[in-house]
């Protein structure tokens, strides 16, 4: 029993480092329609940004500051650059995919070039243990989830509570009548690439405050995990993504704890399977209608 | 420059190889839409078993690897072995990865199969011997033939030659029968398609099969060549390689694909090993892997149909008797009884719906609108571009 | 909107390819005739390649044969060369990869003049590119662990360092040596880790040592607390370990971070800057200290040989992995380094540049035996042989001993790794001892 609920409390870390980066992918993939593979690679600059103000001696909330605002300017970039020349080309939905998958291994190459093929380790000091139930979490992993929690909450307050919320979700279900309505779309496409950015920023930093090391595949190993819940907690949908990434979390860590590590990994994508091939239409409830890439 | 003839041998069996895996991926994308970023997966799972099964049981002298499926089998009955787990994976895989979902969630689906099965099979020893990957497996023939290495190597790029020159004639017949337009009419046009009784789901499962047995075959035949088969040959980057010679080549045009491979896997790809070594070790790979990238995205933006762009065919009867007659076995009864399919160039007419596939309404080019819901592109700054599925 | 003005023929596309591949065999059949002889024709200078990974996850073999072939051919060229030639060195990157390996030798063997010999040769695609160089007549000298060449008959293999499972049964010798009973196994499911485990696992049998966990890390994950609770509630009193600087960081961190980092055991595939600098940060610097202990072939005492090595390193400090000086330690290097220099005594020993020739001499310049001059260095060999003696190469990492299988073995060391990367033997395992576990 004891072993069940310390697992329990492994699964919610792992599940809050999925959270943050599946609520910034959902909801830029909700607005702009762009399923963006080159999320990874951005994650893995973050961290490297994290790596690298950590080097010279800043305190932590900053690192996460920085890689957060590293991750936004390169995300609004790329949005407003490259992902907005394939739009005006007329590319369509699945060769944009094309494109970013692209984007993301010369961003992954790119990392690799600059940081010599090196791995590179943190010493973010782990703090006391502390017991909640039969549970023991280090201080950094009780951050890691506060930081999940935080996100989550502000993230609802955002779009719930502020005209920017309301004209994001307005865009998000119908970008024509948003526009005619006198909502400043490109406004509101460019605090998406930021809002989202920032998340995955902030993935990229606390995946490494965990693991402690960061290398330029950082990103990619971290990928399918976000996407799969961003998918299963429904496109749009910070709150569908945080109960994807909990399923996700406690999966990944209990099939560990059963003793088939080698197949951890697997149980994101056995759960993704599972909702393809169950309730398809979940994930056609976006594609019923017609879809368009705003940009 | 004989020891220059063995080093080319060995560029054209990688070339022939790539052609083939070129040719699968041809037919699930340019004709079927079907984005199959997993393309790798199928042919290192032709790869593992062709080599298992060649190899023998894991026991005696081969105790120090493990792997499952361990048999002696003569030639070429490897080679069927690797066709056959290629189709198989596809058809499993396929159960869920090609329904009615939109394109891109497919993409993504399948990217995340590629990485995750690279994932288990590297770390669980038991399947295919983890990590270190499978050995020792001896080229077929070899010592029946008697011949010496250079001579062996020329005989077998001329057996991938052999193999390539009967595969095209299959994609091409392929491409050019009722079963060919179908997919380019679900392509293009699922709804029409499906109102003219084509099933897309099971049309993509159809190719996705059938490619997936090709690629199965390009790895066995690229493992009896090399020996050896691990993780490592297989990233989820690979399967970039093939869709870049795509790209280049011309999506939907097989003959493209002769092109296509030649620039990307062997020019691209080995001519760097030819420049002096610059910086650390392994800049070079990384710079390698950044022009694959960027010529993905320079053909998509600058020349979308690539080199040698997908000519366009008319169907030689009307519409009526698609929906009836678009199996897999329909096609395959008709072609060998009846000779191939009428082909002649479209004109600039509006096509009938459904039926002719006129392309692809993806860039600025003059093609007609597939659809009239989709909006002529650049027409709004700032939605455009538009899919329905 | 085009319109083609012909139609053409489908079957263009298939006379094409026929013709392609027929012009192919007409033009280049004709060569390979003439390709059965590999000739060292010797004019200009010799080429030695590293055939091994630099990128990938074994990146770590490229640097470490880097630091043993640069100070061996460097001190070969102070020396005069080889019977009046200088060696250039051609590095070959395998990433790891034995698809991407096999054209990357095939080219080496076709376009490079003067290949003398092949160093590196590492563990991932050995099996892949060792075919090739053998019937190419290319002299290997390797230092790849697999099991498999434990009993090769490639005549043109050498293999300096003990297979990866006699590392393994070392880890256990060491252990019994410091009376530990409980012990666990947690490696990484990478490349070297399993080669060493089953040697490991095979050893515990005949030292009587408990196994009392064997955990399996996927790699690169953010966590692994499970595996972490598993290996405390067993209660080892010491870990054998193999695993990336990636895991091993994740591991030993949360390891710490729950008060259980016991004694570990580490294989030689450890002993490189960057594992040690990232596992030292995580671990901090004196508890690394405390708790590793690597196992690794390496010369017992400072002898000449040593010597001759460190001072030809610090010729080449800028070519090779920084900081160079982790490489004076590292078997791996060390076995480069002999490698090369067997090949250039051998080659003077038979006056032929050519491995045809000179390959059946590397054993009259490396086996002990009476009334022969025991060299340390290059120089000092060729001087013997030029006054017609008969000499024994006693290599950087001691006496050279190949069976008839071309695999040296060699004793093993339990060393600790200081702060700046240096080995720091404590303890000696026999190769005797190794051999009789099984």
């Amino acid at each position: 029993m004891n072993v069940f609920v310390q697992t329990l409390g492994f699964g919610v870390v792992s599940a809050s480092i999925i959270a943050v980066g599946a609520m910034g992918f959902t909801i830029q993939f909700g607005l702009t329609n762009v399923l963006n593979l080159s999320f990874g690679g951005v994650m893995t600059v973050s961290a490297f940004v994290a790596y690298l103000t950590e080097q010279s001696g800043i305190n932590i909330w900053l690192c996460l500051v920085l890689g957060g605002v590293a991750g936004a300017v390169l995300t609004i970039f790329l949005g407003r650059t490259v992902f907005k020349v394939y739009a005006r080309r007329g590319t369509r939905l699945f060769e944009m995919v094309m494109v970013t998958l692209a984007l993301g291994l010369v961003i992954e190459y790119a990392v690799d070039a600059v940081s010599r093929d090196q791995i590179y380790s943190l010493s973010f000091p782990e703090g006391a243990s502390y017991h909640i139930g039969a549970a023991t979490l280090t201080e950094s992993q009780l951050i890691i989830v506060g930081i999940g929690i935080a996100v989550f909450v502000g993230l609802e307050r955002l779009l719930h509570m502020t005209r920017l919320g309301k004209a994001l979700r307005a865009m998000a279900v119908d970008p024509g009548l948003a526009r005619s309505c006198g909502i400043p779309t490109n406004r509101i496409v460019n605090a998406t690439w930021l809002i989202s950015g920032f998340l995955c920023g902030v993935a990229g930093v606390i995946y490494v405050l965990n693991a402690l090391s960061v290398s330029y595949t950082t990103g990619v190993i971290f990928l399918p995990s976000i996407i799969a819940a961003a998918i299963l907690g429904g496109v749009g949908s910070p709150r569908g993504a945080v109960l994807a990434a909990l399923m996700l979390g406690l999966v990944t860590q209990l099939v560990a704890a059963a003793g088939f590590s080698a197949y951890s990994s697997i149980a994101a994508f056995g759960v993704l399977v599972v909702v393809l091939l169950s309730r398809p239409s979940g994930v056609l409830s976006a594609a019923a209608r017609k879809v368009e890439l705003t940009l | 420059m004989g020891h220059f003839s063995f080093y080319l041998s060995t560029l054209v069996v990688y070339f022939g190889i790539d052609l083939l895996s070129a040719w699968s991926l041809n037919l699930q994308y340019g004709y079927a839409g079907v984005i199959n970023f997993a393309f790798i997966v199928f042919q290192a799972a032709g790869a593992y078993v062709a080599g298992a099964v060649v190899l023998g049981p894991d026991t005696g002298p081969n105790s120090y690897e493990h792997y499952i499926l361990g048999a002696r089998l003569p030639f070429p009955l490897p080679l069927l072995a690797g066709a056959l787990a290629g189709a198989v994976l596809s058809a499993v895989i396929g159960l869920f990865a090609v329904r009615r979902i939109r394109r891109d969630y497919q993409a993504a689906v399948m990217l995340i199969v590629s990485l995750i099965l690279l994932q288990v099979v590297g770390n669980d020893v038991h399947i295919f011997n983890g990590q270190n990957g499978i050995t020792g497996i001896p080229r077929p023939l070899q010592t029946a033939l008697g011949l010496s290495l250079p001579d062996y190597q020329w005989v077998y790029a001329l057996w991938v030659l052999a193999i390539c020159v009967v595969l095209y004639v299959v994609v091409e017949r392929l491409s050019r029968s009722s079963w060919g337009r179908s997919l380019r009419a679900i392509r293009d046009q699922e709804d029409a398609a499906a109102a003219l009784g084509l099933n897309g789901t099971l049309l993509r499962l159809e190719v996705f099969i059938v490619g997936g047995a090709i690629a199965g075959l390009s790895g066995a035949l690229l493992v009896e060549f090399i020996g050896a088969w691990s993780p490592g040959a297989w990233g989820y980057a690979e399967t970039f390689v093939i869709f870049t010679a795509l790209l280049v080549g011309g999506v939907g045009n097989n003959r493209g694909m002769l092109l296509g491979t030649l620039i990307v896997p062997i020019i691209v790809l080995e001519a760097p090993s030819f420049l002096p070594t610059i910086g650390y070790p392994g800049l070079i790979d990384a710079i390698e892997w950044m022009i694959v990238g960027l010529a993905w995205m320079g053909f998509l933006l600058v020349r979308p149909r690539g080199l040698l762009p997908e000519r366009r065919f008319r169907a030689p009867r009307p519409a009526a008797g698609v929906g009836a007659r678009h199996g897999l076995a329909g096609w395959v009864a008709r072609t060998f009884t009846l000779g191939r399919p009428e082909l002649a160039p479209v004109a600039p007419v509006a096509p009938a719906i459904g039926v002719v596939a006129p392309g692809r309404a993806s860039n600025g080019e003059a093609t007609a609108p597939v659809s009239p819901a989709v909006p002529p592109a650049g027409a709004r700054s700032g939605t455009v571009g538009s899919e329905e599925q | 909107m085009r319109l083609r003005p012909h139609r053409r023929s489908p079957s263009a596309g298939i006379i094409s390819l026929v013709g392609v591949a027929a012009l192919c065999v007409a033009v280049f059949g004709s060569f390979t005739a003439a390709s059965a002889v590999r000739s060292t024709n010797a004019k200009g200078p010799l080429n030695e390649a590293i055939v091994i990974a630099y990128t990938g996850p074994v990146s770590f073999e490229g640097l470490a044969a880097d630091g043993g072939v640069y100070p061996g051919v460097s001190e070969i060229n102070a020396a005069g060369g080889i019977n009046g030639h200088k060696v250039n060195i051609v590095p070959v990157d395998t990433k790891g990869d034995p698809a991407d390996a096999v054209p990357l030798v095939d080219k080496l063997i076709a376009t490079t003049s003067n290949l003398i010999g092949a160093s590196g040769i590492g563990t991932a695609s050995a099996p892949t590119e060792v075919p090739i160089l053998n019937s190419a007549g290319v002299t290997m000298m390797t230092f790849a662990g697999e099991t498999a060449f434990n009993r090769s008959h490639y005549k043109y293999l050498w293999r300096l360092l003990p297979p990866d499972d006699a590392n393994g049964k070392a880890m256990d010798l060491y252990a019994k040596s410091k009376g530990y009973k409980r012990v666990a196994t947690v490696f990484g499911t990478t490349t070297g880790a399993q080669g060493d485990l089953p040697g490991v696992l095979s050893g515990l049998k005949g030292t009587g040592e408990k196994l009392v966990a064997k955990i399996t890390l996927t790699p690169n994950q953010p966590s692994y607390r499970a595996e972490v609770e598993k290996l405390i509630a067993a209660n080892p009193q010491v870990i054998f370990t193999e695993q990336n600087a990636t895991t091993a960081v994740t591991f030993f961190s949360e390891l710490k971070s729950l008060g259980h980092l016991i004694q570990a055991i580490g294989t030689n595939a450890l002993v490189t800057s960057s594992w040690e600098n990232a596992v030292r940060k995580a671990m901090g610097r004196s508890t690394f200290k405390r708790v590793l202990t690597v196992l690794s072939t390496s010369a017992p005492h400072k002898t000449p040989a040593n010597a001759a090595y460190a001072r030809a390193l610090a010729t080449v400090k800028s070519k090779v992995g920084s900081p160079w000086t982790q490489w004076e330690g590292n078997s791996h290097s060390q076995a480069a380094y002999d490698g090369v220099i067997v090949q250039a005594l051998a080659m003077t020993a038979a006056h032929s540049v050519t491995p045809k020739v000179y390959n059946t001499h590397i054993m009259a310049v490396t086996e002990p035996g009476a009334g022969k001059t025991v060299v340390y260095t290059y120089a000092a060999g060729v001087r013997a042989l030029k006054a017609g003696k008969k000499i024994q190469y006693y290599g950087a990492g001691g006496p050279i001993v190949f069976d008839k299988y071309h695999n040296s073995f060699g004793n093993q060391e339990a060393m600790k790794i200081s702060t700046h990367d240096n080995t720091i033997p404590i303890a000696t395992i026999p190769e005797k001892e190794i051999q009789a576990l099984g």
